[in-house]
């Protein structure tokens, strides 16, 4: 229960961390592809 | 500081529970449902399903036999377009070439818009359906997508993604965090479906009418949010639909994780710049929607640090401070151990990869 727990809560900071990212990233993007 | 405090805890729960609560009563209480129905024999809209790929010929074969065996009553048609592959792409949708269903379009590489705005360019079909060469379709996808449509009102349908993860059966090492995220936003999508309108699409799984179409721009990053948002902006309904299913799996680590995340948030900075009125109320019908849901998730992280700035300052002024201060360093230390986890699982694969081989190999001799 706690393991899985750490995991979301990983999964919550390392989205975060991935929107300010996404901030300076931008318009380093094109040609990207999913 | 107590400002700074209580303003972004305020965002912070505001996003997380406050806008999921408000909008759980508001489907309840106003739902608006579409109007859907199975169309009659013969007049179900004709489809042109885009697949737009890049050096993806080892996929296509399967992909395309997918699109073409699918159940649906009405005419289709499977546009292949090539962003300037090297990998074979055109030989592999060579055997399918005898069929009338199948077109094929190569242009220089130059992104996934541009893939698309090409394929829907020499699409004949009333529906657009976007799809990528990765996920399978079951079985009900077309005809569910498509019978959202019988209601004039809605100008796109948005089916639903389901990751391995999502069932506890992914080798993901992030796979139990990415399955409570994407189930969480499949809720609020679905209820945001409900009220209005979803707030873009998902790739893998998309429809709009061929006749609201605008090109992409080259450097667009989310064209399954800044098509379906364009729709939504010039007044039609973007619905969400679950029986429309596209299968795939989720991120194998969190570096993988952690870089479309990142695409995807510069992505949601970007289309604020291609569509300003998205931050108007009075011509973005889903305004509210989306400053709670879009426009906050970008706002959340700094209320975060904010947060936890304030935090620290105010610990010694009153035991609430103190309170909420360990509360956060006990989650970021959770977060640490959910980081460890993931480390651990990712080398236990990478070892278990390079083992396999191996001892297989063994076996045989």
């Amino acid at each position: 229960m706690m393991y899985r727990a750490a995991r979301v809560a990983f999964t919550f900071v390392m989205m975060n961390i991935a929107a300010v990212a996404g901030l300076f990233w931008l318009g380093r993007g094109r040609g990207v592809w999913k | 500081m107590e400002l700074l405090f209580w303003t972004s805890a305020a965002l912070i729960a505001y996003v997380y529970v406050g806008y999921p609560l408000l909008l759980a009563a508001w489907a309840r209480l106003a739902p608006r449902p579409p109007q859907k129905h199975q169309f009659p024999a013969g007049h179900w809209p004709s489809l042109s399903i885009i697949l737009a790929a890049r050096n993806e010929s080892a996929r296509l074969p399967v992909r395309i036999a997918n699109l073409l065996t699918l159940p649906y009553d009405g005419p289709r048609e499977v546009i292949v377009v090539s962003d300037g592959s090297t990998d074979g792409t055109a030989e592999a949708v060579a055997p399918f070439a005898s069929r009338n269903e199948i077109r094929f379009v190569g242009v220089p590489s130059g992104g996934k818009p541009l893939a698309l705005n090409a394929g829907v360019a020499v699409a004949t079909g009333t529906i657009l359906v976007f799809a990528d060469a990765r996920q399978r379709f079951t079985a009900r996808a077309l005809s569910a997508l498509a019978s959202n449509f019988a209601d004039p009102q809605v100008g796109g349908v948005t089916g639903e993604l389901i990751l391995d993860c999502e069932s506890g059966s992914s080798a993901s090492s992030i796979g139990d965090g990415v399955g409570a995220y994407w189930t969480y936003e499949k809720w609020l999508r679905r209820n945001e479906s409900l009220v209005r309108s979803t707030l873009g699409a998902t790739g893998a799984i998309y429809a709009l009418r061929r006749s609201l179409w605008r090109p992409l721009p080259a450097e667009t990053l989310l064209d399954d949010v800044l098509a379906p948002m364009r729709v939504v902006l010039d007044g039609w309904r973007v619905v969400f639909e679950d029986q429309a299913i596209a299968m795939d799996r989720a991120a194998p680590d969190a570096a993988a994780e952690a870089r479309r995340k990142r695409r995807t948030l510069a992505g949601n900075y970007q289309i604020l710049a291609q569509e300003p009125r998205l931050l108007f109320p009075i011509v973005n019908p889903v305004w509210l929607q989306y400053m709670s849901h879009k426009v906050g998730r970008l706002i959340v992280p700094w209320a975060l640090v904010a947060l936890l700035v304030a935090s620290i300052a105010l610990a010694d002024d009153r035991w609430l401070y103190s309170l909420a201060l360990v509360a956060q360093l006990g989650f970021y230390a959770l977060a640490v151990l959910g980081a460890r986890l993931e480390a651990r699982d990712r080398q236990t694969e990478q070892r278990f990869a390079t083992k396999l081989p191996v001892a297989i190999g063994k076996e045989a001799q």
